[in-house]
């Protein structure tokens, strides 16, 4: 076996040192594009469907959300609740918020609207509205009489042809607001925010606390408690530690939560995913081994020389499966190349969907190893084949063809 | 040394049956040297491929060394035929991507023996065909007599105990043509090794013990030492 291995490397060292150099770059770039094929769409699907995901997350829901139990409006113990919860082990932050529908009226220009009451600096560690304020600034601790307006909502922004809009508001424009139960309040708009998103761009944020004056509240109750956690992938086992560890009120994954339509559109998406990396893997195992099959055919007949002279199959057999590796490095190696300037290009200019969702491949590096392990699983499969049947035939047709 | 006895190969069935060989007997001992002649198509080219283990007879009984080695399996005459037998093909038969040494040196490489050990067996057998200097080169780099030697260096690197050469002066002029068989003849004196070779040019017969001619795939002469420079 040792002296097989060593022949088989030779064989290989010179097919690689002196044959044809063309040949062997063309063999590298269709194998490069190969492995791209393999990884590019998948990342732009993993971007999509991680987009969608971070919407979830990052806005209404968390990572995990617990809503009052029951017909009752609030939780009503949600100081209690995000004590027990910030103590769980693997919660990262938590924090409370209240939600009221209302409508909002600039210039004669009404629309309906929820507005969420928050806590803004715990905010920071809980979504991503302290981040995507396109026009003044986030809400403060004393933010009183201030609003955040969902761009949405704000003329000459991204959808809000699309909604009924409150017009020319901007930064410093004053909005009045009446709440469900009918109570009025005028607020300075602080900020404008813009995420792309209409569960977000819809929607307005003002102080926790002016929720909680305008519906009479004792300062313990909440419409939702949103928990992040520290690792992603772990939301039902911290979920059930939260359930376990004394809250009574219904508690939800983003997952569980995400409305109907987005869910099946997240399943199909991960079916579409599925199928195109098999596909993928099925067209680029096809391509190697007919690449590897016509380099063994036209060898066919050193193979048979080989043979003639003494050199075992075995030789032979290994020799093509450390050509088919080399081959398969190569390419792989130039599609990493190709693939990480793609990735580079692609976070620099996202594509495009609905003119603002900017959509970025994601780099998942457990997938990137998967594949090159299954690139050369593959390689030494379609190396060893053709060249084991090519090494079953008798000398003289390898040869001479008879 | 070598027996053969009743050989056939046919190639085709029915009406159609083409009798390459048509039940060859003779023995070849140790130490000769045997000339195959015959008219194209007669069988010897055939013959040599049965004898080196490259082609499988039809019928009959082939032994080397009291070894019936016509029934061994292929990975048995695979063994067979990088230890024992040696052979010279008529085009070569070089691997393009190999240098010189590299075509000689798989082969030692084969047999188990060190890298060092298959250079140094692999120069020293380059040596006897007056090649050592071309070593590094290719195939390609080399003119068809080159090449040739080559081959013989190949062929005769593990000096195995029989050599079988398939017409391998036809591509060369009188003057490689010479040499060749010069190497032939030396490693016959020095190390005693039998050699079975295809030829058809009458003057080759100068450098055999004995020429077995073939016609239609059978043998109609097997004449000794009657043309031999010695005798």
């Amino acid at each position: 076996m040792i002296n097989d291995i060593k022949v088989g490397a030779l064989i290989a060292y010179c097919s690689i040192k002196r044959g044809n150099k063309k040949t062997l770059a063309f063999i590298v770039f269709v194998l490069s594009l190969i492995f791209l094929n393999l990884v590019f769409l998948p990342s732009m699907i993993g971007g999509l469907s991680g987009m969608f995901t971070g919407f979830m997350q990052d806005y209404p829901y968390g990572d995990i959300v617990i809503e009052p139990g029951g017909d009752n409006t609030y939780i009503n113990n949600a100081d209690n609740v995000l004590q027990i919860v910030r103590a769980v082990n693997g919660v990262r932050a938590a924090t409370k918020r209240l939600d009221a529908a209302a409508s909002i009226e600039h210039k004669q220009k009404v629309v309906g609207s929820t507005i969420t009451g928050i806590l803004p600096a715990e905010e920071y560690d809980i979504s991503r509205y302290p981040y995507i304020i396109s026009e003044g600034d986030f809400l403060g601790e004393l933010s009183r009489d201030e609003i955040i307006i969902g761009a949405m909502l704000v003329e000459g922004y991204f959808g809000s042809e699309i909604y009924d809009n409150l017009g020319q508001v901007r930064e410093g424009s004053l909005v009045d607001v009446t709440y469900s139960n009918g109570v009025k309040r005028t607020y300075k708009v602080k900020g404008i925010m813009e995420g792309t998103f209409e569960v977000v761009d819809l929607n307005a944020l003002v102080h926790y606390k002016e929720i909680e004056d305008v519906y009479g509240l004792n300062g313990t109750e909440a419409t939702r408690v949103v928990v992040r956690i520290n690792k992603q992938g772990t939301e039902d086992i911290v979920k059930e530690k939260i359930i376990s560890a004394g809250v009574k009120e219904p508690a939800f994954t983003w997952a569980d939560k995400s409305d109907k339509i987005l869910r099946q559109a997240m399943q199909s998406i991960g079916a579409i995913n599925v199928m195109s990396k098999f596909v993928s893997l099925v067209v680029g195992a096809a391509l190697i081994l007919i690449i590897i099959y016509i380099n063994v055919l036209n060898r066919k007949k050193e193979i048979g020389i080989l043979k003639a002279v003494g050199i075992t199959p075995g030789s032979i057999v290994l020799s093509y499966a450390f050509l088919s590796m080399f081959y398969v490095l190569m390419g792989i190696f130039v599609g990493l190349i190709l693939y990480f300037t793609l990735m580079l290009y692609f976070q620099a200019n996202p594509f495009r969907m609905y003119e603002s969702i900017k959509i970025r491949p994601e780099i998942d590096y457990l997938f990137l190893i998967q594949n090159i392990l299954t690139m050369l699983v593959l390689s030494v499969i379609a190396g060893i084949l053709p060249a084991w049947m090519v090494s079953k035939e008798s000398i003289l047709k390898a040869i001479w063809g008879r | 040394m070598i027996i053969v006895k009743n050989l056939k190969r046919f190639y085709g069935t029915g009406a159609n049956t083409v009798k390459a060989l048509d039940g060859v007997t003779f023995e070849i001992k140790e130490g000769e040297i045997v000339a195959i002649m015959g008219a194209s198509g007669s069988g010897k080219t055939t013959l040599l491929r049965i004898l080196a283990l490259l082609d499988d007879a039809t019928e009959g009984v082939y032994t080397i060394q009291g070894l019936e080695v016509s029934s061994l399996p292929e990975s048995e005459r695979s063994y067979y035929r990088l230890t024992e037998v040696g052979y010279v093909f008529q085009d070569y038969a070089l691997i393009n991507e190999m240098s010189a040494a590299e075509n000689v040196y798989v082969l030692s490489l084969m047999e188990g023996k060190s890298k060092k050990d298959s250079y140094e067996t692999a120069l020293e057998a380059l040596a006897k065909v007056g090649l050592k200097d071309k070593h590094a080169r290719i195939p390609d780099e080399l003119s068809g007599g080159e090449k040739q030697r080559v081959a013989i260096a190949r062929a005769i690197a593990k000096k195995p105990h029989i050599l079988f050469a398939d017409e391998p002066c036809a591509n060369l002029d009188t003057t490689n043509s010479r040499q060749v068989l010069e190497v032939f003849k030396e490693l016959n004196e020095k190390y005693g090794q039998t050699i079975v070779m295809v030829t058809h040019e009458p003057w080759h017969i100068e450098y055999v013990d004995r020429v077995i001619t073939l016609k239609d795939g059978i043998i109609i002469s097997d004449e000794r030492e009657k043309t031999h420079p010695s005798s």
